[in-house]
């Protein structure tokens, strides 16, 4: 029998538990050890996981409106499920790959078991899983950051059922996927083990998530904060070190990747890593978001429009958090998300950077964790901050009166708006349109697999379903114009297609793509479903001779 | 197709290889808690243990002396210390008996075998021990004052049959091999071998170990045909499940110096490893009583041949990788034990930086570089160690081949060694 020090006569040696010199540099509350076996912890998050789920998953496939980036998304995934590589058409190192090889992975048996349910509606159900381990790391990230069971659970409402969140998980987006990485690095990150290979997982679980959206890079040194808060300083060095080692290794995969294809650097014939970049780092830039009348200020009213408390709460308690760092315990434990929060923030601000629709998504679980903080820290202050033994009956009422006013007070304001948004997200059928115009193009066009039609992509599925072919015969709109390998095969132009669906999307962007446009413009709509902007034209090319093609 | 199938599952094999080796390599900070418990734990005062300390010496007049001198300081205050001396060897002897003249707990036993090693001259002085605990250094050895106290500690604290001190080389700054030998005795003592302890597989180090006097005779002492003895005498003790408890503690470690050439370095390794062979083939390990033991036992054996193997497959993957027309996912999978070797070498990154903090030793952006830079050189020694003691064995030369020492670690008070005959480093035909 051997073991290390000191002797353990049992048969099985266990790893020494001896105490470990503390840190001394920062105090923090002890986590508790075992979520796992904690009942009441368990308990709560089933409860509101369950909650989370039937708001989230209710009516997911007809609210909110089908959009153009899942059905991109969904197709890529339906792509790989087939074995055609990592799209449909030439990838262009647009994203990693990785959050689509995801989708697929997640819908690979349903598609098998049926291959018409891999439509951009029914397939937002596999979001339900993405959301709800998301928002159980919520919970448990919350608790490993030291807040109490009833801070955490606060963070996961907020996080599971805001409006806009609701909105926004049930979409099949990159964002969703690299929402649930990171949060799992930031779980492993604060582990209370602090366990080396935890620290490599958590890494490693960065880099899925950057892999996964190429955006999550920003948050790394949040994620880097968070880990060395919780890393003893006897073991500190080789717990980074292994996290950054492993994340940058994983990282460099896709480089690798071009490298091995012959595309990571720009050449004659092929698309390369370095065009992918490019193309990112040089969008448009959406002009200041505090600027009324600028596209990064209609991006942050449609978020507003959906939910203001997560948003402008969440930075709210990110500045408080932030203020009261030297006196606040909460605060020290809450530095990783709230520096997260304050990134993001810096970044939104920028003057005239690119501000996409789905930004907010990432900030999202550290939003909900701050105004979770926020408020542990504020009911902290008024409840037990200068409170000795000897404190006098009407102050300790008094104190407990004013938490009492404070959250009636903010429930008064959140329960109505959220229950709101929640009823919008259960009852509302925003995707009729779409599933006519998908209907008709099934039943009314005599040779499927002879027309070519141009679609947006949230419904391009649909048609390969109905017998469509895929690439060629039903077509990415914007393809037409923008990929060579597309329009090679169009020699006359618009005059080779039969159809446009004319969703709002392909009507926006049609002013930029010359064949795009002249196809709505040597069109006639044929069938139209819903009314005003949301409507939905299917319209045939009409050949000069005044009939169709 | 082949191929390809062929270099996935090669490339897996080894990735899972490196793996298992870096995962043990880090043990000891795995946690803050794994770190803390493989210190040896303060000492109360309380002194039951004798001791008997072995020291045996052969040509080493030039550091024997320093070293008893070294060894009487020990605050301990129930030991005595057996130097070794070969009958052929005069000046050692001299310098052996001054020591025993001087003071009264120095004893001297003459080695009078016609072929010697170490392992001999241990089983010729094991029956003059009176201690309860024979513990073994080499002539060259730093031992520290308060190390016996500690042992004695563990002893009783711990009902150890064997404890195992940590032993460190230290003179890394002498060369870039040294650097990296330096690294692999850091990385061994301070962490892989309390993961062996754990699991009760151990190969022994071969100096600053201790073992109860009964054991040590119940055991017939040391393999006197075995070029890994230390390694050898841990596997057997281990396999009948005597309790083996080691300890690292920084400024408690034995204190000794790389071998003073690269030629001398790739005997020694080469020593080593012709003795993990040994072990193995003497299959004592067998008795093991879970398989993981014995798995861990046949891949410890083994290390230095897959290691070697290793060295030469990597670059070779890689370079199928980028040139040959396989699939991009067979691609990938060749770079996997590039990675594992990548992930190690920026640990051993690290562990540079924590054996200078530990020690107090300035180490400096050069030495980073050379233990880089060294890194494939090393693994080019290492695979050459490998091939030649698996031709050694082949053609059943297991003679000993010993390593000389110039006294590089003893710092202000360097004693050099120069005196030492050439021969003693050449290989008898």
């Amino acid at each position: 029998m051997t073991s290390t020090l000191p002797a353990v006569t049992t048969a099985k040696v266990p790893a020494q538990r001896r105490p470990v010199p503390g840190t001394g540099a920062h105090r923090r509350a002890e986590p508790p050890k075992r979520l796992r076996s904690s009942r009441p912890d368990l308990l709560l998050c089933g409860v509101l996981l369950v909650a989370i789920l039937v708001v989230q998953g209710w009516n997911i496939a007809d609210y909110p409106a089908l959009s153009d980036d899942e059905g991109t998304y969904l197709a890529q995934a339906w792509s790989v499920q087939q074995g055609n590589g990592l799209a449909h058409y030439t990838y262009w190192y647009d994203h990693p790959p990785l959050g689509w090889i995801q989708i697929a992975v997640l819908t690979w048996i349903p598609a098998l078991i049926s291959p018409e349910s891999m439509t951009v509606g029914t397939m937002r159900a596999a979001m339900l899983v993405i959301s709800g381990i998301s928002a159980v790391l919520v919970y448990v990230l919350g608790r490993r950051l030291a807040l109490p069971r009833w801070a955490a659970a606060l963070g996961m409402v907020f996080f599971g059922l805001s409006p806009l969140s609701v909105v926004l998980q049930r979409e099949i987006f990159l964002d969703n996927l690299a929402v649930m990485w990171t949060l799992l690095a930031f779980t492993l990150a604060a582990s209370p083990s602090r366990h080396l290979w935890h620290h490599f997982g958590a890494g490693m679980a960065a880099a899925t998530a950057v892999l996964t959206k190429e955006t999550m890079l920003i948050v790394l040194p949040a994620l880097f904060l968070t880990m060395w808060r919780h890393s003893h300083k006897d073991t500190r060095k080789f717990a980074l070190t292994g996290a950054v080692t492993a994340c940058a290794l994983i990282g460099f995969a896709y480089p690798l990747f071009a490298l091995l294809k012959g595309e990571l650097l720009p050449g004659a014939g092929h698309v390369s890593l370095w065009d992918g970049v490019k193309y990112q780092m040089t969008r448009p830039g959406s002009g200041f978001i505090l600027d009324q009348g600028s596209g990064s200020w209609g991006v942050l009213q449609s978020w507003l429009y959906y939910d203001k408390i997560l948003p402008l709460g969440g930075l709210a308690g990110a500045l408080l958090l932030l203020v009261t760092w030297r006196w606040s315990v909460t605060a020290r434990a809450l530095a990783g998300p709230a520096l997260a929060v304050a990134i993001f923030d810096a970044l939104a601000l920028r003057p005239n950077g690119y501000l996409p629709a789905m930004y907010v998504i990432q900030a999202l679980p550290f939003l909900a964790l701050v105004l979770a903080g926020g408020t542990a820290s504020v009911a902290h202050a008024v409840l037990s901050r200068w409170r000795s033994e000897a404190e006098k009956r009407y102050v300790s009422a008094g104190r407990y009166a004013l938490a009492a006013a404070l959250a009636l007070a903010a429930g008064a304001y959140v329960v109505p708006h959220w229950y709101d948004g929640a009823r919008t997200a259960v009852t509302t059928d925003a995707n009729a349109p779409y599933k006519a115009a998908s209907q008709w193009l099934a039943t009314e066009v005599e040779n499927p697999e002879r027309t070519r039609v141009l679609v947006d992509d949230a419904l391009w599925l649909d048609l390969v379903h109905q017998g469509y072919r895929p690439g060629l015969g039903v077509i990415w709109f914007y393809k037409a114009d923008l990929d060579p390998a597309v329009t090679k095969t169009m020699p006359r132009g618009w005059k080779d297609l039969d159809y446009v669906v004319a969703s709002p999307t392909v009507r926006r962007d049609a002013a930029d793509l010359p064949n795009v446009k002249a196809a709505m413009e040597h069109s006639a709509p044929v069938a139209t479903f819903g009314t005003g902007e949301d409507r939905i034209e299917i319209r045939q090319i009409q050949t000069s001779a005044g009939g169709a093609r | 197709m082949l191929t390809s199938v062929f270099i996935a599952a090669v490339s897996l094999a080894l990735f899972w290889m490196a793996a298992f080796t870096l995962w043990w390599q880090m043990h000891a900070w795995r946690t803050p808690e794994v770190l803390a418990s493989t210190r040896f734990s303060s000492p109360d005062g309380d002194e039951h243990v004798s001791f008997s300390l072995l020291l045996p010496a052969r040509h080493e007049q030039a550091v024997l002396d320093h070293t008893i001198q070294r060894l009487l300081e020990s605050s301990h205050t129930d030991f005595e210390i057996i130097v070794i001396v070969g009958h052929d060897d005069p000046e050692t002897t001299a310098v052996a008996e001054q020591a025993a003249a001087r003071d009264p707990r120095v004893r001297v036993v003459v080695d009078t075998h016609e072929k010697k090693n170490k392992p001999k001259a241990m089983n010729t002085a094991l029956p003059h021990c009176r201690g309860d605990v024979v513990g073994v250094f080499d002539a060259e050895d730093q031992v520290h004052p308060e190390l016996l106290a500690h042992v004695d500690h563990a002893f009783r604290t711990t009902g150890a049959d064997v404890v195992q001190g940590g032993v460190q080389l230290i003179n890394f700054h002498s060369s870039w091999y040294s650097l990296r030998n330096c690294l692999e005795y850091f990385f061994w003592f301070r962490s892989r071998l309390h993961l062996h302890a754990q699991k009760g597989f151990i190969p022994l180090g071969g100096n600053t170990v201790f073992v109860r006097t009964d054991v040590l005779r119940e055991a017939e002492g040391w393999d006197p045909n075995c070029l890994a003895e230390d390694c050898d005498l841990g596997v057997r003790l281990s396999s009948v499940g005597k309790k083996v408890v080691v300890a690292y503690d920084s400024d408690m470690v034995t204190r000794e110096e790389t071998p003073g050439s690269l030629m001398s370095l790739l005997k020694q390794r080469t020593r080593w490893n012709q003795g993990f062979l040994q072990v193995y083939r003497k299959k004592d390990w067998k008795q093991l009583p879970t398989l993981g033991q014995r798995l861990l036992a046949r891949y410890t054996l083994m290390t230095p041949f897959m290691q070697a193997f290793t060295g030469l497959i990597i670059p070779l993957n890689v370079a199928i990788a980028l040139f040959l027309d396989v699939p991009v996912g067979v691609a990938f999978i060749t770079f996997l034990p590039a990675v594992t070797a990548l992930v190690t070498f920026v640990f051993e990154i690290v562990g540079l930086h924590d054996f200078g903090k530990q020690y107090g030793l300035r180490v400096r952006f050069a030495h980073y570089l050379k233990l880089v830079v060294g890194g494939p050189f090393y693994q080019v020694l290492l695979a050459g160690a490998a091939v030649r003691a698996v031709w050694r064995e082949q053609r059943g030369r297991n003679d000993w081949e010993l390593t000389t020492h110039v006294g590089a670690h003893l710092g202000e008070t360097t004693v050099t060694r120069q005196d030492v005959p050439v021969t003693r480093e050449d290989v008898p035909a």
